[in-house]
């Protein structure tokens, strides 16, 4: 049961209150970049290439110039003259704008057509013509690595391979030890396909640049506004727009997931254009460019390993990753991860010897490595661990929820150091894994499958029980192209004690106009209702990292909670003022001072905040704002203990998800009802990569599956009933102990369904499954093993 | 992404009179539906055009078409046809081989196709792509008998029967 400090009315932390976003959005007001018509605007379209991996032996663009509206086709050759036909990945990489002698991937652009309409724009792009020399594509990340394979970035002087880095944790020396005198080892490769973000809501922008002022407005779908201007500035400074001169504005967003992280060359070009024309200009992507061209997440070839005793005792893990990152490392992860935060992979369990090594190469794949809703690999590594964990369990012969309780860490064992050198914060794992298994029925579900087993029917239950990292993070370690990922909050409380609040975050769904307000709120005692959030906008918010990695809750929440904590103090002051009394004879409760001892003599949050613009104390500044920048201590470490169960048709294959609960545990809850909401897109965004979704190439770099059609998002229909709860334990170093949660669901929850479809199916010896766990892979699989 | 289709049928005319219109470009080349020669370059080589239509998406690949083997003797052709979208959408190459056996009074024809597709269409017909160039090769069939018969040969593409054979395709399987 959640406990609420405040009354309804102020509704702080713990109240289900109702998302302020939500009126314009169910009145469908909410203001999306494709809603935005500027006078004169210019429209732009993309052509593209065919052909995964080809030469550019010309591009012709005689006859788009002859279609009725097209002003100018933009190509690489044109940008190669401002040194824009080139720029910077968020991990130092480097990608095409536009390519000026070969493309490196299907769909990448090639020519950007710009008209006085969108149809007339997407006429001009089918006219460009383009002569390409069709090379082999490199689309097998293990080929790409052979000593034969085409050198792809030809770009680079004196790369001599496709090999992008090499990263490694943990003690190897120590691990291989232990490995070497266990009793039981256990091995298993997984592939964790490449998927893609699909957020409803594709990617766009108006640029819009005033040739008189020399200012450049950016209205763009971006998760991290104040991070992209600092991005132009180091892109385009040496053109004359410094970071003075640009404005950055991120609208409502309709999904992001990640994928409105990175910088995409239809951003950059459309600057250009604009630049050059002195109009604005408009592109937005249409779905299959999308899917295409876009970001991807994960493409990870995992090798992973478990060593442990005959009675099921855990004693070391080793992982071994390949990372297919397309022909560029365009990932958003913090500079030192070039992994993500994958080291997280040793999981929720007590032992102390893990090693683990990853390659990155190049292949002729769409870039990215977006944190698709986990916070940096985070999902390649609760799959690699839950995944390991069960087949060692099986190897073992003790039952997968037994094992895990055996070896957890224990509550009373946090502040726990892991293997890899991360401090997880806190946590009860049994207390989750206890209330998850008590809520699903699991002694009686196991007594069933015994039963159905019997009959030949099968009946799977799988767990899993994972630790996240997230709230990047700690400025000591954590950055993105060099500045450090802290966030913030400034908070201006008005004469008539209502507020605005405005943050270097931006919600793309999140509820921050809510949850927000509701931490000031908890704090301030001023209602919720009464706090206005403001983000995505770079002339007024302070500078903020973003929102991505479920870090929003963890780094802005904090700091709003301790810029609220500063006018805490001034009200004190004024109340001390106010009341004739030393501030040392108040007592507060959220909303108001009182004189200990007679509670009677109290003065009000609101009328300290109008005395301070009408009668604030001498010496003392006027107004009430407060502003912090916060920098955590350690990452936030949620957790989850998550029980699926399927059944599964042996004639088809057909995989029916008959339960589903999970129990989070993200540390103090802001709002209920946002967190379920949360939890329940999390699933879906679960299930989705492990029964249905992959982005699939031939070996001829086509992909064979750019529409929705053949992309398979799950809808309402696919979606199992989700059954939700809670375990807290408050982050001890987090000002208002909460812990982030909007990733924990999708990260947590595909290993379980795997090991329920692995659980049903292992009487036949089937010991693995990769991901999306299909229909038919699983007819195949009881094919081969002569069940079907 | 590729796929090949293999097929024998029979026709009641002499491996001659078959043969020599297997083995005659311009005769052979307009049987495939939607294909069309533009210009001869040489004995071997030709200039054509090929459209083709996967659902909503269709393409007009204008290329190359290049007869690599006629042997009168052995009764057996190979030619291959390369092209480009005429709208960026990629490209399309199909091999074509045909081997004649004399059958009693009439003759069994051999013939694989084997057709490529890179870019859009490969993505948006990837579920098609079978069914299509096997609705392509039964209009190429039925072509290749009317013509040997002296009937007119349908060459449009009959997007119509296409689709219609593409949904009973998926739905009938």
């Amino acid at each position: 049961m959640i406990q609420c400090k405040t009354s309804k009315e102020i509704s702080g932390m713990g109240h289900s209150m109702k998302r302020k976003e939500d009126v314009r959005f169910l009145h469908g007001k909410g203001h999306y970049i494709d809603d935005l018509k500027l006078p004169g605007m210019l429209y732009m379209d993309i052509t593209r290439s065919p052909y995964a991996y080809a030469k550019i032996i010309s591009i012709d663009i005689t006859e788009a110039m002859k279609v009725p509206g097209v002003v100018a086709v933009v190509t690489g050759k044109d940008l190669e003259k401002y040194n824009l036909h080139w720029m910077p990945t968020l991990m130092s990489d480097t990608q095409m704008v536009l390519p000026t002698d070969k493309v490196m991937y299907q769909a990448q652009e090639v020519a950007a057509v710009i008209a006085t309409s969108r149809y007339a724009a997407r006429d001009g792009r089918e006219a460009v013509k383009v002569e390409y020399e069709v090379m082999k594509p490199v689309m097998d990340p293990y080929k790409s690595m052979n000593a034969d394979a085409p050198i792809l970035r030809t770009d680079k002087p004196g790369k001599k391979d496709n090999h992008i880095w090499h990263w490694e944790a943990g003690d190897k020396a120590k691990t291989d030890k232990v490995f070497n005198d266990a009793e039981v080892v256990v091995k298993q490769d997984m592939y964790i396909p490449r998927i893609h973000v699909a957020s409803i809501e594709t990617c766009g922008c108006v640029a819009d640049y005033d040739k008189v002022n020399n200012h450049l407005t950016m209205y763009m779908t971006t998760q991290a506004p104040h991070a992209i201007r600092t991005v132009i500035a180091l892109v385009a400074g040496h053109v004359g727009l410094t970071e003075e001169k640009i404005r950055v504005v991120s609208a409502d967003i309709g999904g992001g997931f990640g994928g409105k992280v990175p910088v995409y060359p239809g951003y950059v070009i459309a600057i250009a254009v604009s630049f050059l024309t002195g109009k604005p200009v408009k592109w937005i992507e249409d779905r299959s460019e999308n899917l295409q061209a876009d970001s991807f997440a994960r493409d990870y070839h995992i090798h992973a390993e478990m060593a442990g005793t005959k009675n099921g005792k855990i004693q070391a893990t080793r992982f071994k990753v390949l990372a297919d990152h397309g022909y560029t490392d365009a990932a958003a992860n913090p500079s030192k991860f070039p992994l993500g935060l994958f080291s997280i992979a040793t999981g929720s369990y007590n032992y102390n010897a893990s090693y683990m090594e990853a390659d990155a190469v190049y292949t002729n794949k769409p870039p990215g490595g977006v944190a698709y809703r986990c916070s940096f690999r985070v999902t390649e590594a609760v799959h690699a661990i839950e995944r390991i964990t069960d087949r060692f369990a099986f190897e073992v012969g003790k039952d997968p929820a037994q094992l895990r309780m055996d070896n957890f860490i224990k509550k009373e064992e946090f502040p726990w150091k892991s293997p890899t050198g991360w401090e997880y914060d806190s946590g009860d794992y049994h207390a989750g894994l206890r209330k998850a298994m008590e809520a699903i029925g699991y002694d009686e579900l196991r007594k069933e499958q015994v039963e159905k087993r019997k009959k030949g029917e099968l009946m799977g239950i799988g767990i899993s029980t994972f630790t996240e990292v997230v709230g990047a993070g700690p400025s000591k370690d954590f950055d993105i192209l060099g500045i450090k990922m802290f966030d913030s909050a400034e908070i201006r409380v008005h004469p008539t004690g209502k507020a605005l609040a405005r943050f270097g975050t931006k919600s793309q769904g999140q509820g921050h106009e809510t949850t927000y307000a509701q931490i000031i709120a908890e704090v301030l005692g001023i209602p919720a209702a009464n706090i206005q959030i403001e983000e995505g906008d770079t002339d007024t918010a302070p500078y903020g990292l973003g929102t991505y990695a479920s870090r929003s809750t963890p780094t802005a929440g904090a700091a709003a909670a301790v810029a609220a904590r500063k006018l805490v103090d001034k009200a004190r002051k004024i109340a001390a003022y106010l009341l004739e009394v030393s501030e040392n004879d108040l007592d507060w409760e959220p909303g108001k001072f009182s004189v200990k001892g007679a509670p009677e003599k109290s003065k009000t949050i609101q009328e300290i905040v109008f005395a301070a613009y009408t009668n604030h104390p001498q010496g003392m500044q006027a107004g009430f704002e407060a502003t912090h920048y916060y920098d955590p201590p350690n990452l936030t470490f949620p957790s989850g203990a998550y029980i699926c169960v399927v059944d599964i048709d042996k004639e088809t294959g057909g995989i029916h998800v008959r339960r589903f609960v999970a129990i989070d545990d993200c540390g103090h809850i802001i709002n209920p009802m946002i967190v379920q909401g949360q939890v329940h897109g999390g699933l879906t965004q679960g299930i989705a990569p492990a029964m249905y979704e992959e982005l699939i190439y031939d070996e001829d770099g086509n992909m064979l599956n750019g529409t929705l059609m053949d992309y398979l998002v799950p809808t309402a229909v696919e979606s199992p009933k989700w059954e939700t709860g809670h375990v807290v334990t408050p982050s001890p170093h987090h000002p208002i102990g909460a812990k982030g949660v909007g990733e924990s669901p999708t990260v947590g929850s595909p290993p379980a369904i795997v090991n329920a479809i692995v659980d049903a199916l292992s009487p036949y010896g089937i010991k693995h499954m990769d991901i999306p766990v299909t229909p038919f892979k699983v007819w195949k699989a009881l094919k081969e093993k002569g069940v079907v | 992404m590729t796929t090949s289709i293999t097929k024998t049928f029979e026709v009641d005319f002499p491996i001659e009179q078959t043969w020599a219109n297997l083995s005659n470009p311009e005769k052979v080349v307009v049987c495939v539906p939607g294909a069309s020669l533009t210009e001869k370059v040489d004995e071997n080589n030709y200039k054509g055009e090929v459209e083709l239509k996967f659902g909503p998406v269709k393409a007009k690949y204008a290329g190359l078409i290049n007869f690599l083997e006629r042997d009168a003797v052995a009764h057996r052709m190979q030619l291959k046809g390369t092209g480009t979208d005429s709208k960026g959408k990629g490209g399309a190459e199909m091999k074509m081989e045909g081997k004649l056996n004399q059958k009693g009074t009439g003759t069994e024809v051999n013939i694989t196709m084997e057709v490529s597709i890179t870019g859009m269409l490969a993505q948006f017909g990837s579920r098609m792509i079978n069914d299509v160039t096997n609705q392509v090769f039964n209009q190429f069939v039925n072509n290749f008998k009317n013509q040997l018969k002296g009937k007119e040969v349908n060459n449009q593409l009959s997007a119509g029967s296409l689709v219609g054979g593409v949904v009973k395709g998926i739905f009938g399987k």
